[in-house]
Order: structure tokens, then sequence, then C-alpha cells
């Protein structure tokens, strides 16, 4: 009843004009999202789970001296100084060292009555650096079993390269997993064959990674004992904003390499991000304006209606129950507004969905825009409420 | 919040009369400048000529307005401590109020109008309300747009309007302005009813067409004429 009265002033030109403009606002922003996170998938490798797209892995060029010379090991390896220097950069949230084995490995395989037998080399990273830890990727000296996390270039060289150039078998991912491999340690006196299995491969992991708990375990016992611990050539970082230029410059300046084609790839996420980020941006102040617009007609549908705002408050009517009509009707909008911009962004996504299926690429999922875009409403309702109320209250008296 | 006993007016000028409070109407006013107390169940008939701040008096009372000095006391509460919430009950459950410009909405109907006062409190039956209305014979109108009334018709309507609530003191600003002596006969005993029954006290203005009003039966009920 209170509605009959209070919804004649009501402007439904002004209110679908703000309706239309928050849409137009609210779809650009999440399809923007809903882009970012859809050919993100591109940019990450799916099939690498163990070490995210946010660290690299850095290393000096070999110089040509190093061969001449019979290697001289410090000009390739870190000093504690650089070291530090490097963790106090913004861009780098933390370092680790790649520890390599300080013994000689050799590997065996039986592999269809045939024996191959490979020298080989450990390294290991700190635990925390991978984002999912491979499977038991643990070590038990009394129940030896060492799990290896192998480069897949390796796997690549030696199928495409090795084993077709001297008629060995090809072998699977799947296959190498199953295996049986034994792994000779020998160094400080001792010998030793444990077995081994493969845990998994790593595009990004450019080694043959081991637990660091093992390569502790291992340096200790095959390890020549009193021999200073070496320096590390390779270290990886954990870096905030993948792609940032001032990560390319403070590397250029000092003469250090990233591992791999990543700096490629994070340049790309980089523009990217920059690219959606200014698209994002533009759908965001266009949703502004069009708050404006709404905070602009409520002023003047309770400025038309102020005399009965009055009046029924004179009647015993309280500002709360009044307000409630109207936030009946913001309210309202906002989540038409929200639902359609979601199905728009969602119709928009079928544009490029076809052409990242055809790269092999799956697309993100619809949570990130709608959380972000019920977010954006949810803010956007709030604000509304607080201007109707303290209109109202401003009526009241 | 208990029932209102008195009203109390302490000093009470209006903001506008500061200027000629020397005046010698305000000095001879019953209610200006002086201490006076509205005793429930009363009946006060407030006599005054135009611009002495009849309509002021029940905007302050009603809460409606603050632009006095001194000071109005709801049994012994300043009435400066309560909030827009405690307005908001004494409207629903304590003072009624038929303002002089009637404040009808005039694009709903006759109907919808008093239902809009009733239904805060739920006080009187779709059929108590046809009665009141039969009295004033003006059930025909019950669907009408309340804009499309005669001024007496709606200022009776208002009436009806006003006592659609419980209430301890009623305000009638200039309630029979518009009408007739028989309309202004059956208003009186429609309102001294509404108010014997709710054990109220009845101010009533007017600037020379007063409210006939009676005294009541009850103790108490008894007419004070104020001079403003």
């Amino acid at each position: 009843m209170v509605w009959n009265l209070l919804k004649k002033n009501i402007s439904v030109g002004q209110i679908a004009g703000y309706a239309v403009a928050n849409l137009v606002g609210l779809t650009i922003v999440l399809t923007a999202i809903r882009f970012y996170s859809d050919v993100r998938g591109a940019f990450s490798d799916g099939d690498d789970s163990f070490v995210g797209s946010d660290y690299m892995i850095i290393s000096k060029p070999v110089p040509l001296l190093s061969v001449i010379g019979g290697g001289r090991q410090e000009a390739t390896t870190f000093t504690p100084d650089e070291i530090d220097r490097l963790r106090s950069q913004p861009w780098v949230k933390k370092v680790g060292e790649f520890k390599s084995a300080e013994f000689d490995v050799g590997a065996y395989i039986e592999l269809g009555g045939r024996r191959m037998s490979t020298a080989l080399f450990f390294e290991s990273i700190p635990d925390e650096f991978y984002d999912v830890s491979p499977s038991d990727w643990t070590f038990d000296p009394s129940d030896p079993m060492i799990p290896i996390v192998l480069s897949k270039d390796y796997l690549a060289l030696y199928n495409f390269g090795f084993a077709a150039s001297r008629g060995y078998p090809q072998l699977s991912e799947e296959l190498i997993r199953k295996v049986p491999i034994s792994v000779a340690l020998a160094g400080n006196g001792r010998y030793d064959r444990l077995p081994a299995r493969i845990a998994g491969f790593s595009s990004r992991l450019n080694t043959i990674a081991v637990p660091e708990e093992f390569m502790q375990w291992a340096n200790k016992r095959y390890g020549t004992p009193g021999q200073p611990v070496e320096a590390p050539s390779r270290l990886i970082v954990e870096v905030s904003k993948p792609g940032d230029p001032a990560i390319e410059r403070y590397l250029g300046e000092h003469g250090i390499e990233i591992g791999g084609d990543k700096a490629n790839s994070s340049r790309a996420i980089y523009l990217m991000t920059l690219i959606t980020g200014i698209v994002a941006s533009v759908g965001v102040i266009i949703t502004l304006l069009a708050v404006f617009i709404l905070v602009l007609s409520i002023y003047l549908l309770i400025q038309k209606s102020r005399e009965k705002l009055h009046d029924l408050i004179l009647l015993g009517y309280s500002p709360g129950q009044i307000c409630r009509y109207y936030y009946r009707l913001v309210g309202l909008v906002n989540l038409v507004v929200l639902v359609l911009a979601i199905t728009a962004s969602a119709t928009a996504s079928l544009l490029w969905r076809p052409s990242l299926a055809a790269m092999d690429i799956t697309g993100g999922s619809i949570l990130a825009p709608v959380l972000a875009g019920t977010a954006l409403i949810v803010l956007i309702t709030i604000f509304n409420f607080y201007t109707i109320r303290r209109l109202v209250m401003r009526a009241a008296c | 919040m208990q029932r209102i006993n008195s009203i109390t007016f302490e000093n009470t000028l209006p903001a506008v009369f500061r200027a000629v409070s020397g005046d010698s109407a305000i000095e001879h006013s019953d209610v200006w400048l002086s201490r006076r107390s509205f005793l429930r169940p009363g009946r006060y008939t407030v006599e005054a000529a135009s611009g002495t701040g009849k309509s002021s008096m029940c905007s302050f009372i009603y809460g409606n307005r603050h632009d006095y000095d001194g000071t109005i006391l709801f049994n012994s509460t300043d009435i400066r401590s309560f909030g827009i919430g405690d307005w908001c009950e004494l409207r629903r459950r304590h003072l009624a109020l038929l303002p002089q410009e009637l404040r009808l909405f005039p694009e709903i109907s006759v109907c919808e109008n008093i239902m809009l006062k009733n239904r805060l409190t739920d006080f009187f039956s779709e059929q108590e309300i046809k009665n009141l209305l039969a009295e004033f014979d003006l059930l025909h109108k019950y669907d009408i747009a309340a804009g499309l009334l005669s001024i007496g018709q709606q200022q009776r309507v208002a009436i009806v309007r006003a006592l659609c609530q419980p209430f301890d003191f009623l305000l009638l600003d200039e309630p029979v302005s518009h009408l007739d002596r028989e309309n202004n006969l059956i208003a009186a005993r429609m309102i001294m009813e509404a108010a014997h029954s709710r054990d109220a006290a009845i101010i009533s203005t007017s600037v020379g067409n007063p409210l006939l009003l009676r005294a009541g039966d009850s103790p108490g009920e008894s007419i004070v004429e104020i001079k403003l």
C-alpha cells in the first residue's frame, strides 16, 4: 500500500538508463576477467603441476674462459653477497638454492632384456618450492627408495635423439614410471645400489631432482668429509609479478640468465595482464558512471517524494520502514543487472572459446567473473542503501 | 513507553516570536512564556487569532518541529530527548494529529488513505472504518481518489484517519474549519467517543469555529478553554 503511493514518483526511464549503463560496464569488467582467466591457461603449462609459473630458475652464462682455463667455478656460481642482493629486490618473494650431489651417481635400467646404464647427476631444491609435492617425496634410509623428478627435456632428448638413432625403444612417460631403476651411489670409500622410481616429469625444473632430505643424507654419507660446500650455480626464485620488466632489467644488468623460455611467456602474461587491466578499468569507469546515474535518480526520486515521505513519517512510519521499499527496488534492479551481466559475459566467452579449444587450451572457470561481479554489485548496493538511508533521514526531519 | 498523563509547556516560545517577546498578545497567552499543563483525559479548546502559534503548538507536541525556546515535557520527560524511533512509537500509540492542512494523499483512494494509518496498529477492522465513514455520509466515496473530494469531505476523511490508532492525546488543528454545524456535531460526537474509549485527552484549536465539545461523564473530562 505504501509502495502504491511511492512508486508513482519513480521514473522508469531513469532506472532503466541506470540498469543499461551498469549492465554495459559490468559486462565489460566480467568479460575481461573471464578472458584473462581463460587465456592465462595458455601460458602456464597445464602438465607441470609441481612448480608454478611464478617461479624462475636463473643461472650465469658459462664464460669462454671456463672452458679454456679448465673450469674456474667462481665464474658461474652465486656468492652469498649476490644472493642477499637478489633477496632484497622488491619483486622477489623467496630464493632457493640448487644443491648438487657431491658424489658419483650411476643409473641402471632393465628393459626388455637389455641392460642400460648411464652416469647421472642429482640436484635438489628446497621442498617449499614445490606447489604440489610429487608423490611420496620423502626418503627413509631404512627403507631406501629414491623418488626422482625428471626434466621433460631429457626424456625428449632420449626419445627423439638418442633412441631414434641407436634403434633403442622409445619410452613414454607412463612406461618409464613403471620401469625399475637402480641407482649406484659412490664416494667417500662407499658404494651402494639403491632402488629408485620416477615420481614425475617437469618442464620447468630443468634438472634431475631428488628430495632435499635424500640429498642431505647422501652428501653426508658419500661426500668427501671436510670439503667445503660448493656455492650454488643455479637458483630458483619465486617472483611476485611474473613478467615485471624490473626483473629483466635487474637480471640483464647482472648478467644472469633465466632457464628455459619462461621469460617470453611471462612477458606475454605481463602484457596480457596489462591489457585486460586496461579493459577492466574502462568497465569499472562505466560502472562507476552508472552508479552515479543511479545515485542521481535516487536523489531526484526521494526529492520528488519528499513531501510524501514526510507525511508518512508523520503518520508513524519509521524511516527504516520507508527505506525498505527503496532497498527492495534497488536490490532487485542490481540483482537483475548482475544476472544479465554474468549471462552476457558467458555468452561473449563463446566468441573466443573455439579458437582456444583449437589451440588445445582448456579455459578457466566461470567462478572468477561470478565472484568478482557479485562482489562489485554487493559493494554498489551497499553504497546505494547508504545513500537512500541518508536521503530518507533527511526527508524525515 | 508508558501512557502520557500530562503535557507541560514551561516557559516555551516559538523561535519566530523571539523578536516580539514583549508583545502584549504573547504576554497574555495561557501557553507561551508561562507554565501550562494539559492533563489526560481533559478536553481543551484552544482559541486564538491566526498567526499566534496554534499549528506551531501542535507541531511541537507532535515532534514535527523543534524550533522553540523553553521546555515541553511529556509526564516529566523533556521531549527534546526523544529520537526518531521514539517519535515513531509516540505517533503510532500515544499521539494522534489532525493537521490543519489535512495531509491526505490525493492520488490514492479514501480507503487507502485511511488504511495507510490503520495498518500500523490494525486498530480498526475495515467494517468499523466503514461505519465511521457512514456516519459522515461518505461511504460512497470509499474507493474514490481523495484528491477528487471536496475540502469539507476531505476534512471528514482526515478526522476518521486520525482516529485509527490508540492515543493518549488527540491533537486537532482547526478540525471543523470546513464543516457545517451538523457535521461539526457529528465530528464532535465521534471524537469524544473515541477519546472516552481510550481514556484520552483532546486538544482542539480554532480561530472562531470551534469543535463543539461537551464535558464528558467521567471525572476529568471537563472542558478547559485556553487562550493562546
